[in-house]
């Protein structure tokens, strides 16, 4: 892949706020002292009065977006999504879901973005708690240009969303009028020898691994999970068909996130399939260090995928 | 926008007569209930449906409709008989509460029952809400009022005070707590468990314009809302001083009333005192 110019996710989701507004989307943004987490300053000098600011009061921020929504805003909160998933995890569940209001919960730094920061600061467990609740959208964009197409959609969208974000500077895998479509799945490559599952930016380290494998003349299809929930169990279905061979890439806990939805499907249809998932070590919470360290450590970087392809198709 | 009823308070002292033998009724027949804090209640309820809120059953769509946040959830048994009371649903319904699936919830829920904002049970999460509601009624510029109604046991949910934080913080003025202030909660007096006094200096230090008042008297509670200074750049806050289960003699005050329901002769007692 040539290189190319990598793009911070949060400032393609910023433009996509400016655009919002600029097309009579009644946006109101709200922060917990995120400010600078989540990239807001050029919404903020456009629009001071649509950036509301609780300080560091995660509960509040999700009550006092619901509030917002009720009076007629389309409520978008942006936080870390450690903070806004645990902290605040019954004003998502009661106050956002359970009254299905039309809020956006934008989790900020996701996975072990803080890598350093340990524990406190990953999220490896957002999406299996996002699933837990009943009524959410999930979404989990790979790069600048999904994220806004899933920010373009979750805007115009009436109800809970969830969406999962790095704080990472990416590539662009998708061409321009790459087009996010709701419960879709997105493949990148097609091939008939392993199917690889991957949500996030860690689908850039799966992708990586494809073009090495492809130079081995292995053919790995690399299928981005954007859409969580609802997710496109017939697209899961059709490339596990073909291969046989599924290996899931997260950068999540084992327990509940992308390897737990994909074995789901696999169990309920009884597909033939032989299944390796990686992510965080389920039981455990993620060692501490340099980002690209707890990747490799966790195999969910490129040469760890690589590996487990090997050892899959030795199988 | 206004109230349809606009009834004067000794109307309303009689509408609260009515309510509580609903609630009696209701309770019993469904075998469960929050009795006491349906009965604590049941003024400032019958205040707000039967004057002080502007709503209307035709419009409750209405942009300038007052919004109304049952925090503490388990009071809408007490909701529910206002809210047949007063016409907004059937009376006939109130026979459905806490059966399978039935439009009558042991807690709120805004899919099934008009009147209701937010689905409410877990304590401390209306009066965000509420600072939401009120901030969006401030940006877009409208009239509407926000009334969130909380237990005072409610208040030892750290969520209560970040939502007071940014309540004063953003000014809001047209938000009004009331607290039923009956000192009792589920497993005996809030002074015992975890005191809130100084409850009015707590409200005060957090930026707000605080009155106390007689949350069992209508007259009372309603001049003290209609005296509230709404533009005066500060929320507000009404301590309603109430006894839980009010009008019932052996239920009045008594923690093990929380969720008790009268049973056989109790029924009968228990109407004939609100006669």
């Amino acid at each position: 892949m040539p290189e190319q110019a990598k793009i911070d996710l949060r400032e393609a989701m910023v433009g996509c706020f400016i655009r919002a507004v600029q097309d009579n989307v009644n946006l109101v943004v709200l922060v917990s002292d995120s400010t600078s987490t989540s990239k807001i300053a050029p919404f903020q000098e456009k629009y001071p009065d649509r950036v509301i600011n609780v300080g560091i009061a995660e509960q509040n921020l999700i009550g006092v977006a619901v509030g917002l929504s009720l009076g007629g805003y389309v409520a978008v909160t942006a936080n870390a999504a450690c903070f806004l998933v645990a902290r605040a995890n019954e004003q998502v569940k009661n106050d956002v879901c359970y009254s299905d209001t039309n809020v956006k919960l934008v989790g900020l730094n996701a996975g072990v973005c803080y890598g350093p920061l340990a524990s406190t600061h990953h999220a490896i467990d957002d999406i299996s708690i996002m699933r837990g609740l009943g009524n959410i959208v999930i979404l989990a964009p790979s790069d600048a240009v999904e994220t806004e197409g899933i920010f373009k959609f979750a805007l115009e969208y009436v109800g809970p969303v969830y969406i999962r974000m790095d704080n990472a500077k990416l590539p662009v895998l998708h061409s321009k009028d790459y087009q996010f479509k709701l419960g879709k799945v997105d493949g990148l490559t097609s091939g008939d020898d392993v199917s690889i599952f991957a949500m996030g930016s860690v689908v850039h380290e799966a992708y990586a691994a494809a073009q090495t494998l492809r130079a081995d003349s292995v053919n790995a299809e690399v299928i981005n999970v954007s859409s969580i929930r609802p997710v496109d169990k017939k697209g899961i279905i059709n490339s596990i068909l073909t291969t046989k061979k599924v290996i899931t890439v997260e950068e999540h806990s084992l327990h509940g996130g992308l390897g737990t939805l994909i074995s789901e499907v696999i169990s309920e249809e009884g597909l033939d399939a032989k299944v390796i998932r990686l992510g965080i070590t389920e039981g455990h919470f993620a060692k501490a260090g340099p980002r690209d360290e707890i990747r490799a450590y966790y195999r969910i970087d490129k040469s760890g995928i690589l590996e487990t392809v090997r050892k899959l198709l030795d199988t | 926008m206004s109230n349809e009823f606009q009834l004067p308070p000794d109307e309303i002292a009689e509408k609260a007569k009515e309510i509580r033998k609903k609630i009696i009724r209701m309770n019993s027949h469904a075998g469960q209930g929050h009795t006491g804090a349906d009965l604590s209640e049941t003024d400032i309820l019958g205040s707000l449906f039967f004057r002080i809120l502007d709503i209307n059953r035709n419009e409750l769509n209405h942009p300038n409709r007052d919004r109304l946040i049952l925090s503490k959830g388990h009071g809408i048994g007490g909701f529910y008989c206002t809210l047949a009371e007063a016409g907004y649903i059937d009376e006939s319904l109130l026979k459905t509460y806490l059966k399978f699936d039935s439009a009558l919830p042991g807690h709120p829920v805004c899919q099934k029952t008009p009147c209701i904002d937010l689905n409410t049970g877990s304590l401390g999460h209306g009066l965000s809400v509420g600072v939401g509601l009120a901030l969006s009624g401030k940006m877009s510029k409208r009239t509407f009022r926000t009334f969130v109604l909380t237990g005072d046991g409610e208040l030892q949910e750290g969520s209560i005070w970040e939502a007071a934080m940014s309540a004063a913080h953003f000014k809001l003025d047209n938000l009004i707590v009331i607290v039923d202030r009956n000192t009792l909660q589920l497993a005996g007096r809030t002074e015992t468990i975890m005191a809130l006094e100084p409850l009015e200096d707590k409200w005060k230090a957090f930026g707000f314009d605080v009155h106390v008042t007689d949350g069992n008297n209508a007259a009372k509670f309603i001049e003290t809302i209609e005296r509230l200074d709404m533009h005066n750049g500060r929320p507000h806050a009404v301590i309603a001083r109430t006894t839980k289960g009010k009008g019932v003699s052996f239920i009045e005050d008594r923690a093990s009333w929380h969720h008790k329901i009268p049973i056989g002769d109790q029924i009968t007692q228990a109407i004939e005192e609100l006669e």
